[in-house]
């Protein structure tokens, strides 16, 4: 679909972008070639959308070249990128709702004549575009964005860019909030769009689509690019390792198998998240005292979900969650909290820090109904204060001071100080969703000994990661998620990254050790 | 939160009432009327003499309750803009528990006081339900806060105009008012000898204050409420209930504004009237709120600024021959100078468009 001598529509070289001392990309090269898709596939965090948002000009990067069409370029706006013909369709749509279609459309391009906006003009423009591809826009262009479904709406950002000249797309994670028929069609598009000429990037986490619809992919790991492979050749299994592999080799601490009893349990769980699609499909688990029960898979396979519902921040379908052999489905998440149900979330900005707030008043962030902190509804700050000062110590937290706002912290920091109150919670079961996500390494290795610590005073914990080196080094048992369910158990210390690889693109290992073991509640009824 | 210190805050305030002052000035005299005489008006009006002081506390009380009403709710991100009709419904149930009740206590001291208590706790009743229905259809079928409260600010003035002119007018009125409580249901004016200023009726207010500053920042109850307000998915991680903070915060911003509504109804009027013409305190409060960045604290200096812009106003009203509508328009400009900045920083914040946080 390209001749040799013809100059590739994107050319990156040696990328590197900080945000201070976070580096989310490093020395990355990316080229797209004309006509063509090129999928850019990794975890959340590991710098897909800062690498593309370097390209459109949104950030302003630390090293590297960017070409266009063969030209040297650096784009210091969008306004620049677009005029250069490239246009980037957000994972949040900037759509005005309140407008139509049509409106939107040629918004900060309006067509004028003699001062007014010349709609007729604007209107033949993009029903031209729109049957040159099969877009269904424009028997909307005067219906307003609020009453679209995402589909279409999405569509309209694409016609949008096109509007403008566009002829390299950007597509940061189009199929995040579609339903399968929308993902299909969208697909569909999008190798129409190549075969006219135009050229695609498709940021994504998901292998599958990446297959479907790429003719390159790029798997980016940590702000790197681990490589790029051709889509024909390429399989679902050997995308998951290059997308999860190990950076470093973390040595498998030597422990005693777990013997306690089973403290959380889950039981044909079924959870829809808050689209009403269901997430999770049928989920059994159970925890020992003891144990760290690790549960790998690609992002978006559910975890999220199933995590909300253990902790009681989600009510659940159908399907029961036990603990200590008390059925607590029902109970919200204040409830779990004062029983002892911990939880490291997924997201430390937006949920486990209130970034405006002190050190000191985010220590009490979880424990509003915890003694001494709290008693009869009135606070004990002068208790609050001594936590915070604690956890500061304890969890070694930089810079030493309550009275920062969390916000000023570095990512490892506030992860640290979220891990310290969440243990001193002295909890029977620990949830930690991704606990070393964005952290540096010394914070991994420090966070990691502590949950460490945790198994070994007798506490029951689940670790959610994408990281299979975090997996292997932390679980005793490691459940592998796909599409809602746990498609099968193994044991860290003898699964292979092969296996793994297979189990979280969805392959039973029908004849492997996955199938022998493949019992999530590893024989709780002992 | 935004960030400017109380020093800050007390010199931006006094700047921009002086700049609106001088504006203001500017525009009486280009309409012919003496700008000096005009300042003095002002001067004495607010502060000259016993009874514009009273005058002045009277309004002061009233916007420091309803001020406060308004900062609850705005601290937990809630825009609760129907303290106007929390405030109208509150009064009137004020004035009608008392009117119900009084044949059956004995006149006098002891009466007066069972009376007030019965009075007062029905207009914090009242006020409180009527705030909980709008938290309550947000809560539980997504009802825009803003938009509902606003409807239900005319719902209240609609129908309590229509009761205060049928079937509760009082025998023999010939304006739409309620029958007078009885002389001796009244707040005693010690200090100040002021028909419809009492100082115990600035004790309640200040009491109010304490009590909101006490709930907001040393209670559970307060903290997921003020957590809400700036991080909504942090609160719901901690365990709080997006719907329960909002119902509980709506009837609490009620209750204030319900209690505001009882000292206007025993201090100010002794009966109830048609509500579309007592003034607009629901209203001004959001002005004296974003004065006092939602602290309940600030909210006694923003109320009494503002509790003096009113009371010169309405005494320029009767002693001087500048017109009304004027004298409105520089109380206006101070509002705008003093509070809308407040206003255009806080929105900034919210919709991440500039303000502090960045």
């Amino acid at each position: 679909m390209t001749t040799e001598n013809e100059p590739p529509a994107v050319r990156m070289e040696g990328i590197t972008k900080r945000f201070g001392d976070v580096v989310a990309n490093d020395d990355v090269d990316f080229s797209l070639e004309k006509g063509s898709i090129h999928a850019l596939l990794g975890e959340n965090g590991s710098g897909k959308t800062t690498l593309m948002s370097v390209l459109y000009g949104l950030y302003e990067k630390n090293a590297g070249t960017i070409h266009v069409d063969g030209e040297p370029e650096t784009f210091e706006s969008p306004r620049d990128a677009m005029d250069a013909g490239v246009g980037m369709i957000h994972q949040h749509f900037q759509l005005v709702e309140t407008m139509t279609v049509l409106q939107n459309i040629i918004l900060g391009h309006e067509p004028t004549d003699n001062g007014f906006v010349d709609t007729a003009t604007a209107r033949t423009d993009i029903e031209e575009i729109c049957s040159r591809y099969d877009f269904h826009v424009d028997e909307f262009l005067d219906t307003k964005i609020q009453d679209l479904d995402l589909g279409a709406r999405q569509r309209v950002e694409i016609v949008k860019s096109l509007y403008r000249g566009a002829d390299i797309l950007i597509l940061d994670e189009p199929t995040a909030v579609l339903t399968p028929q929308e993902i299909e069609d969208l697909l569909d598009l999008m190798s129409e769009l190549a075969d006219a000429g135009h050229s695609l990037i498709f940021i994504t986490h998901k292998l599958g689509e990446a297959l479907d619809a790429a003719d390159e992919i790029t798997v980016l790991r940590d702000g790197e690019a681990i490589g790029t492979v051709d889509a024909g050749e390429s399989s679902e299994e050997e995308l998951a390792r290059m997308m999860v592999g190990r950076e470093i080799q973390f040595d498998r601490p030597s422990r005693d198998p777990p013997r306690g009893d089973s403290v959380l349990e889950a039981t044909r769980l079924h959870v829809r998240d808050s689209r009403d699609l269901e997430q999770v499909s049928g989920v059994d688990l159970a925890v020992r005292e003891g144990e760290i029960l690790g549960i790998a898979g690609v992002q978006g396979n559910g975890q999220t979900e199933l995590v909300e519902a253990l902790t009681g921040l989600r009510d659940v379908d159908s399907g029961t969650v036990r603990f200590h052999d008390r059925d607590i489905t029902d109970t919200n998440r204040r409830q779990r909290i004062r029983d002892g149900v911990a939880y490291i979330p997924e997201d430390r900005t937006t949920e486990g820090l209130v970034q405006d707030y002190t050190l000191v008043r985010n220590a009490l962030l979880g424990n509003q109904t915890v003694e001494p902190f709290v008693d009869n509804g009135m606070i004990d700050w002068s208790a609050v204060d001594d936590h915070a000062e604690d956890i500061i110590r304890e969890y070694d937290v930089q810079p030493p001071d309550k009275s920062t706002d969390a916000k000023s912290l570095s990512g490892g920091n506030q992860q640290k100080f979220i891990v310290g109150r969440e243990i001193e919670h002295e909890p029977d079961v620990m949830i930690a969703s991704h606990p070393t996500r964005g952290v540096d390494i010394g914070s991994i290795e420090f966070i990691h000994d502590r949950l460490l610590e945790l198994r070994e005073s007798g506490m029951a914990i689940v670790v959610v990661s994408s990281k299979l080196d975090e997996i292997q080094k932390l679980s005793d048992r490691i459940a592998v998620m796909y599409e809602g369910e746990f498609i099968g158990t193994v044991d860290p210390a003898e699964t292979t990254e092969e296996e793994l690889g297979m189990l979280m693109a969805g392959h039973d290992t029908c004849d492997g050790d996955a199938a022998r073991e493949n019992t999530p509640d590893g024989g709780v009824q002992s | 939160m935004l960030r400017a210190s109380v020093i800050e805050r007390l010199a931006i305030a006094t700047a921009s009432t002086a700049l609106a002052l001088l504006i203001g000035v500017t525009i009486v005299a280009a309409a012919g009327y003496d700008p000096v005489q005009f300042i003095t008006n002002v001067i004495e009006g607010a502060l000259g003499g016993r009874s514009a002081i009273a005058r002045t506390l009277r309004f002061s009380t009233l916007f420091i309750l309803t001020g406060v009403a308004v900062a609850v709710a705005f601290r937990a991100g809630v825009f609760n803009i129907g303290v106007q009709g929390q405030f109208v419904v509150g009064g009137f149930a004020t004035i009608m528990s008392i009117i119900w009740t009084a044949p059956l206590l004995p006149e006098g001291v002891v009466g007066g006081v069972g009376l007030l208590l019965v009075g007062f706790l029905a207009g914090i009743f009242a006020g409180g339900a009527y705030g909980a229905l709008p938290g309550a259809l947000k809560a539980y079928a997504d009802a825009n806060v803003i938009i509902t409260t606003i409807m239900l600010n005319f719902i209240a003035t609609g129908v309590v105009g229509w009761l205060v002119q049928n079937p509760f007018r009082g025998e023999g009125n010939a304006a739409p008012n309620t029958e007078r409580i009885p002389e001796y249901v009244s707040l005693p004016g010690i200090v100040f000898d002021s028909s419809g200023f009492s100082i115990i009726g600035l004790g309640i207010a200040l009491a109010a204050v304490a009590v909101v500053f006490v709930v907001m920042e040393r209670t559970r109850f307060g903290y997921d409420m003020v957590t809400s307000g700036h991080q909504e998915s942090a609160a719901t991680y901690s365990g709080v209930g997006a719907e329960r903070t909002v119902v509980l915060t709506m009837t609490l911003s009620g209750m204030v504004a319900g209690l505001a509504g009882a000292v206007f109804a025993i201090m100010v009027q002794g009966y109830y009237t048609d509500p579309s013409g007592i003034g607009t305190y629901g209203f001004d409060a959001i002005a004296v709120s974003l004065l006092a960045a939602n602290n309940p604290l600030g909210i006694v200096p923003a109320g009494l600024l503002f509790g003096g812009l009113d009371s010169a106003g309405s005494h320029i009203g009767i002693y001087s021959d500048v017109p009304v509508q004027l004298i409105d328009g520089v109380i206006g400009l101070v509002i705008l100078f003093v509070a809308v900045p407040e206003l255009f920083r806080m929105a900034a914040e919210r919709t991440g468009l500039g303000g502090e946080s960045r």
